[in-house]
């Protein structure tokens, strides 16, 4: 009962509330409302981490109107569809009103038992999505404020987005409780409506032109599981997904699966579906940072996480790895060429996902327990960079990385928070590097004729992942020479605690890394594999190799006490930078160039435009074509 | 460790300095009044002494391979950081390009780890040391393309567009302009440990008998030495093709013989 | 001497600056460097970077146009350093003293430690004047540790 409860709440308080503050208008009372909120989902993930799994049908009453919802749903997005006259979101939405009709109607009605799993998988995702997604909900109220004043907003429009951006996240929560394929398949449609009305907050032609890029793309998807259902009633006779999970590797079985992936594709923007998620990076920035990096597209990869344990040791698991290494190793080299920060945060949101996808693919025990941990790590510090980069773009009034140099002399604490966020996303002893170097030696213990195609993907990815990442980190660290100290700039509250308490959960899980993998992990992969990961207090151990993650930090406390100590005790004198000798006195930016006359020399970053989008994007949509055909073919033959 | 600079001169038919040498150049570097450009630039400059020990650490203390690579990364990204922390164009410039040799030799030193876990069976160093025949009987094209990481790590022609230590070069220190004093000596150190780090994973391709690991070890130096007064120095372009190149295709044609040959 | 001083005196590194020299004795310092003379087998680098060096090598008389960069590449050394002046124009503005834009010798603008006469001067005195330059180095640091 205690564990139905808290379900429930996770599904519809946000419902609830948001339809509050859809109402009201007045600012401090949305605060209230959203704070309340926030700390209610991030108190009942902790509360259903404790509890434990558990399987819950709710009354017959919620699956009719799951069902009456659907089909508003989807006569919304015809009337969408209409509006913008767009042929492909009429014909999907069309397409799967009708399989869905169809389907209710020949199968009169069938009904899955039971409705709700939640197993530790379904844990481990409510866990990120909520304390993340609350988090960012609580920055997005300071966000929004600075956004509206800037485009200079007289009557707010926050009610709206704040209606979508707490739909959104009881819809999440749905759609990882369901073992229902018509509820789930319900749920993803919710966060499709979500993602598509606050892509277009802004109502500029922009906005509007890649929201329906956006609609149409995760449109695919929901026909996809459409049919998948209808294939996977075909094979089972039920609608059930923990009963389709264990119903064997046949044909059929598998296409219904192969069809799970590729709606999964659609949602995480792997390739060929990866443009919608760059064009919608024109929305604000908390949309960016819940739907588009820590939340929304992980339920693309929630779906393929629940979907592996079926499909190990079939060439469907290989083809859906190799959709994802081969998006990983592009995206990389994609982002280095980027000059816009949504942009590179949105490319590399893409590749994690696919790397989390091959590791899911390659379906071993250690390759889940890779994904997991990518997984997490990977939600809490790309919302950090996402916020944080909103935060630098209300302050610059740009989004060109030209114009963050030397951010860490101007905004020193945002900056900071920047840098620790890069740094998380590619150095040790951080999470996401524990996950690259699980997904190494995954790769590595793979069958050879697997490691022949997948390590190129690899390395190269990975390079490259350290060159855009180090590149934009050292464009952020580039100080003036000055005498002053950096005095921290001032943040409103809503900004300083969702910013910190990320940066310092990042932090906490990523010294604790152990505990939370035997904790976090290990039981979730317990479910479907054996395990693994041996995780004593001190270090990470594989069969094969051993990551010692305390060890590693306290080396790096140490290395930088140590470093500050020989800098305190050494002290320097501090001097302008060697110009040729032509320094102009009291200016360390100036040199005497011609007729004697001062100059301020730039330094930029490289731009690499060889290796740009207008060259590399098509290798990506007919790379990701020709792998997705692969998908269905493997199942077929 | 001065040998480097001794046998390029004998080579050049000159004498060279002594071989104590860069134990004076890093005295007299810490015994210097410092000059910095911001408070932050010594701290990362330890940080580039502090991981690279701490790289040497994980090998003497027989850890992971796959560990030590990612720690020697976060040596270089603590340079690259220092040297763009410092505003100035040519320590800018140097840094860009410290960055692409990172990119250049750090896929090839990963597949060359997995490599040796293809063979062992274990990413830990002891599963080296408990193989059965030495390692550059197994693997010989990796052990090849451990050269091209060795010269780039050297900061050696034809692969040294981000420092150079002696001529005059286009971008006056490249990487390392801006220190100086403590943070230069520092930074030396630094490089050299690398640089022991590399031949150490070398001389572990004949783990039996390390005594002639060294000596194979000190044979790729001294081939690195040739190739470095033979060669000028190349673009970032032709720097990263000639690796990837060498390196990938080295390394996989030994995979696949293995492979095909003995059914890995 | 301490062993820094000794390792001071071991690893001299050159900052060479041309302040206006006809380049003859710009010549004679690269073929000190070459493998005839090879001043390298003292420790000798020819590091062209000034926060790096311990020697400022300069050619050439003190004009008007670079008597600031002269000064700014001087400070910008750290100590302990010495000022080895090469050939006769650095010394006293040579052949070219008293010309309008010729502010003297290299002596007008930095304080000199050791000179180097001749026209051109030949790399053995030019070795001669850096091994003089190295005592002074060594004196220096001496008064460094010193604490004068």
């Amino acid at each position: 009962m205690y564990g139905e409860l808290i379900a429930a709440t996770s599904v519809l308080l946000p419902s609830i509330m948001g339809l509050a503050c859809l109402g009201l208008t007045g600012r401090a009372v949305r605060r209230a409302v959203i704070t309340i909120t926030a700390v209610s989902l991030i108190a009942s993930s902790i509360l259903l981490f404790y509890n434990g799994g558990f399987v819950y049908s709710p009354n017959y009453i919620f699956e009719i109107s799951i069902l009456v919802f659907d089909i508003g749903l989807a006569a919304y997005f015809l009337y969408v569809g209409l509006r913008i006259k767009n042929v492909l979101v009429i014909g999907l939405t069309l397409a799967q009103l009708l399989l869905v009709m169809y389907f209710e109607y020949a199968t009169a009605g069938v009904r899955a038992e039971p409705v709700l799993v939640i197993d530790n998988l379904s844990i481990f995702m409510n866990l990120i999505v909520n304390i993340v997604g609350s988090m960012i909900c609580v920055y997005a109220l300071s966000y929004m404020d600075e956004h509206e004043e800037i485009l200079q907003l007289t009557k707010s429009r926050q009610p709206r987005f704040f209606f979508f951006l707490l739909l959104f996240l009881g819809a999440m929560n749905g759609l990882i409780y369901s073992n229902n394929i018509l509820w789930l398949a319900f749920f993803w449609e919710v966060t499709t409506l979500c993602c598509y009305e606050l892509i277009r907050h802004d109502s500029t032609k922009d906005a509007e032109k890649n929201a329906a890029v956006a609609l149409w793309m995760n449109l695919i998807g929901g026909v996809a599981l459409a049919f998948s259902l209808f294939v996977g009633y075909y094979a089972i006779g039920s609608i059930a997904l923990n009963e389709l999970l264990i119903a064997g590797a046949a044909p059929v079985i598998l296409l219904s699966f192969a069809f799970m992936a590729l709606a999964a594709f659609t949602k995480s923007a792997q390739f060929p579906f990866h443009g919608w998620l760059l064009g919608a990076m024109v929305a604000p920035t908390p949309v960016s940072a819940l739907l588009h990096s820590s939340t929304m597209v992980n339920a693309g990869v929630y779906l393929v996480l629940r979907i592996a344990p079926a499909i190990k040791d079939t060439h469907l698991t290989w083809a859906v790895a190799l959709v994802g290494a081969f998006t990983f190793m592009l995206t990389a080299v994609l982002a280095i060429s980027q000059r816009v920060s949504k942009r590179i945060l949105a490319y590399s949101t893409i590749g994690n996902l696919g790397l989390i996808i091959l590791c899911a693919g390659l379906n071993t025990p250690l390759a889940y327990s890779a994904a997991l941990i990518l997984l997490l790590f990977h939600a809490v510090s790309k919302g950090l960079l996402f916020m944080g980069a909103g935060v630098v773009e209300n302050r610059l009034h740009s989004q060109n990385i030209e114009s963050w140099e030397g951010l860490l002399g101007r905004f020193p604490l945002t900056a900071i928070i920047m840098i620790v966020g890069m740094i998380s996303m590619f150095l040790p002893p951080f999470g996401m590097l524990l996950g690259k170097w699980a997904a190494l030696e995954v790769i590595a213990s793979s069958p050879p004729s697997i490691v022949f195609l997948m390590i190129i993907f690899m390395v190269i990815g990975s390079a490259a992942t350290t060159l855009f990442w180090a590149k934009w980190l050292g464009h952020l660290i580039s100080l003036p020479v000055r005498e002053a100290k950096l005095k921290a700039e001032k943040l409103h509250a809503p900004y300083l605690l969702s910013l910190l308490s990320l940066l310092s959960l990042d932090l906490f899980i990523s010294v604790g890394a152990a505990f939370f993998i035997s904790n976090l992990v290990n039981p979730t992969v317990g479910g479907g594999y054996s395990v693994q990961i041996g995780a004593p207090l001190f270090s990470i151990n594989t069969t094969i190799g051993s990551f010692p993650v305390l060890l590693f930090w306290l080396a790096v406390g140490i290395i930088f006490i140590a470093g500050f100590a020989i800098a305190k005790s050494k002290g320097g004198v501090v001097k302008p930078p060697y110009l040729g000798g032509e320094n102009v006195e009291g200016n360390p930016l100036a040199f005497r160039t011609v007729a004697d006359s001062e100059t301020e020399f730039k330094v930029s970053i490289m731009s690499f435009d060889s290796i740009g989008e207008g060259r590399l994007n098509k290798y990506a949509l007919v790379g990701g074509t020709l792998l997705l055909t692969l998908l269905f073919l493997v199942v077929i033959f | 460790m001065g040998i480097d600079r001794k046998i390029t001169a004998r080579m050049q038919s000159r004498i060279g300095p002594p071989l104590l040498q860069p134990f004076y150049d890093i005295i007299k570097l810490w015994g210097k009044k410092p000059f910095i450009t911001s408070q932050l630039q010594p701290v990362l400059a330890f940080g580039y002494l502090g991981f690279s020990l701490m790289a040497a650490a994980i090998l003497v203390f027989r850890l992971d391979l796959l560990l030590l690579l990612f720690t020697v990364a976060t040596a270089d990204i603590c340079l690259i950081a220092a040297s763009f922390n410092s505003k100035s164009p040519y320590s800018h410039i140097g840094g860009m390009r410290e960055l692409l040799s990172v990119l250049s030799y750090e896929p090839v030193m990963i597949m060359s780890i997995i490599s040796i876990y293809f063979v062992t069976r274990s990413f830990l160093v002891g599963g080296i040391s408990s193989l059965a025949y030495p390692l550059l009987l197994l693997l010989p094209g990796v052990f090849v393309a451990m050269e091209f990481v060795l010269i780039v790590e050297m900061k050696k022609s034809p692969f040294d567009i981000s420092a150079s230590m002696h001529a005059h070069q286009e971008i006056v220190r490249g990487v390392f302009t801006e220190f100086s004093g403590y943070t230069m000596a520092m930074v030396e150190l630094g490089h050299w440990v690398k640089m022991m780090l590399i031949l150490s994973i070398m001389a572990y391709f004949w783990a039996p008998n390390l005594l002639i690991g060294v000596g194979l070890a000190l044979l790729l130096f001294f081939v690195s030495l040739v190739v470095d007064n033979v060669y000028p120095r190349l673009t970032w372009q032709r720097m990263l093709k000639t690796t990837w190149t060498f390196g990938f295709t080295l390394i996989l044609a030994n995979l696949a013989a293995l492979f095909l040959l003995g059914g890995v | 001497m301490d062993i820094t001083n000794k390792a001071r005196v071991k690893s001299p590194w050159v900052l060479h600056f041309n302040c206006g020299s006809c380049n003859g004795c710009d010549i004679e310092i690269l073929a000190a460097l070459a493998p005839r003379f090879d001043v390298e087998r003292f420790g000798i680098i020819n590091i062209g970077n000034p926060k790096q060096a311990d020697v400022l090598l300069v050619t050439g008389p003190a004009n008007r146009r670079n008597f600031r960069v002269l000064k700014n590449l001087y400070d910008q050394m750290p100590e302990a350093k010495v000022v080895i002046v090469v050939g006769s124009c650095g010394s006293t503005g040579g052949v070219f003293h008293n010309c309008p834009n010729v502010l003297g010798g290299v002596d007008k603008v930095i304080p000199v430690d050791v000179y180097v006469p001749g026209c051109a001067a030949r790399p053995e005195q030019i070795i001669d004047g850096f091994l003089l330059g190295l005592q002074k180095l060594a004196e220096k640091g001496k008064k460094k540790v010193e604490g004068r």
